[in-house]
């Protein structure tokens, strides 16, 4: 496990996902306002560029025909077949027993370092 | 007795449940002590009161299983104990009834009558006859209230196992106007069974999704896309998380189907879940807990196919064995049965029917030997 310097704080911007090419592996860097996340681009479903995907919320369990909105900007949403992805574990909301490996992210001197 | 009977009676020791097994009417006119005088002109009008669409070249009651004297295939339960009880050594036999199509007749109120009506007949008629026999409540489904009123008063009959309407209607049943069906069955610890029939008949929907098709044989070859649609509808709308208790027995669809509809509903699970947050674990898990299927017309591969896909359906808990007689297309249980290993085949024949409609506690096996 090691550091890797990604990218200047200042070149992701809110709401963005900025894919780069870390330590071989092609990986998402998300800046939702509060926190960087790092996410592999990689659906484990067929392979999609998974981050490429919008981010957004989903409907959280509910009763029949209740619609609950939540979770908002803490979803990647593939964009061949719809998987969902929880950000902050890297767990399909669908069937958790699929995961997309996530990275721990720090600042460091204004530069986002992803542990990989 | 034929060789297959004697067959069947080596190999089902622990006993044979039909779950379709089909009672019918001498005639219109044993409707009438049951039914309002007002609806009386209408039973013995030609197709007033079962509107059909596609011509069928071979009658659908088999002319070998009439009990004589002109009367149809089913109508006497003295003939139909000897010609199919007996002789295939059946423990217990869930009456399907006929007339299952009033729910595509355009008039919700006469429906319900015809309904209503049958349903005394056959508690009065066939279920004091012979202790083999277990009963449906046939309901209309034009009108969900009404149907719901005919199961409360009857379902406190002890002979009573189950619901029936066809499988056929006008929109999905998961639709939450088909509630108070549900909650009927629920409310008197009854099954709920969807049986094929009506499908393009009368206000129904065409046969097939693209229309009337031009043969019977191009009807019956996809037939289950009725069971298919009604079972999808059912799951995804979460009639099984609002009704926790409910079992809907699927009947005469075949069973091919089922794990390409499984396999299907999880997969785009995964993708499209958060349109039914109400889902809590997979389609096909709420299918395998709650949903059953019957046998015939069992597809005719080769055996070995055929085990591969009651295995893959999970047929050790979702499927039982039927006839369908004294319809033209029946299976008779040695054909069915014995393609099947012993484990699949217990399952089939006699346990599955026997955990569903609590029969467990009854004997169903005369005494003095297997049956």
């Amino acid at each position: 496990m090691m550091k890797h310097d990604a990218v200047g704080v200042g070149e992701v911007e809110i709401g963005d996902c900025k894919i780069l090419k870390i330590g071989g592996r092609s990986i998402g860097i998300y800046y939702d306002g509060e926190k960087y996340f790092a996410i592999r681009n990689v659906c484990p479903h067929e392979q999609a560029e998974l981050c490429k995907g919008k981010i957004t919320g989903t409907t959280l369990p509910s009763k029949p025909h209740e619609y609950i909105y939540g979770m908002d900007g803490e979803v990647l949403v593939c964009p061949w077949h719809g998987w969902e992805f929880n950000i902050n574990d890297g767990k399909c909301i669908g069937d958790p027993k699929y995961k997309v490996k996530t990275y721990e992210v720090s600042i460091e001197n204004n530069r986002i370092m992803v542990q990989m | 007795m034929d060789v297959s009977a004697k067959k069947s009676k080596s190999s089902l020791k622990q006993g044979l449940i039909d779950c379709d097994f089909h009672q019918t009417l001498k005639s219109f006119d044993d409707l009438k002590p049951y039914m309002p005088r007002v609806w009386w002109p209408r039973l013995s009008e030609p197709e007033a009161t079962l509107p059909i669409t596609i011509f069928k070249p071979v009658p659908l009651s088999r002319r070998d299983a009439s009990p004589g004297n002109g009367l149809p295939p089913g109508s006497d339960p003295e003939y139909a104990k000897v010609d199919a009880l007996d002789r295939y050594n059946i423990s217990k036999a869930v009456l399907t009834g006929s007339l299952l199509t009033v729910s595509a007749h355009n008039n919700p109120d006469y429906a319900a009558a015809v309904a209503s009506a049958f349903n005394d007949y056959t508690l009065d008629h066939w279920i004091p006859t012979d202790d083999r026999f277990l009963a449906s409540i046939l309901v209309a489904t034009q009108d969900p209230i009404l149907a719901a009123k005919e199961i409360d008063r009857l379902g406190s009959h002890p002979k009573v196992v189950q619901v029936i309407c066809t499988v056929s209607s006008r929109e999905p049943f998961g639709q939450r106007r088909f509630y108070p069906i549900y909650e009927a069955c629920v409310r008197n610890n009854l099954v709920l069974a969807l049986h094929g029939g009506g499908e393009g008949d009368g206000i129904n929907p065409p046969i097939s999704a693209v229309g009337t098709p031009t043969t019977n044989f191009e009807r019956h070859n996809i037939l289950a896309i009725h069971h298919m649609s009604q079972l999808n509808s059912i799951v995804c709308e979460g009639v099984f998380e609002t009704f926790p208790t409910l079992k809907v027995v699927f009947v005469e669809g075949g069973l091919a189907w089922v794990p390409h509809l499984m396999w299907r509903m999880d997969k785009n699970f995964k993708g499209m879940r958060n349109e039914v947050p109400w889902l809590k674990k997979k389609p096909s898990e709420y299918i395998i807990e709650h949903c059953r299927f019957t046998t015939q017309p069992i597809e005719e591969p080769n055996n070995e196919e055929l085990i591969q896909m009651f295995r893959m359906m999970r047929a050790e808990k979702t499927v039982m064995f039927a006839t369908d007689y004294p319809h033209w297309d029946n299976d008779t249980p040695t054909f069915v049965l014995n393609k099947l290993p012993e484990d699949l085949r217990r399952r089939v024949a006699y346990e599955n029917a026997a955990e569903l409609y609590q029969l467990n506690s009854k004997p169903l096996v005369k005494e003095g030997g297997p049956l």
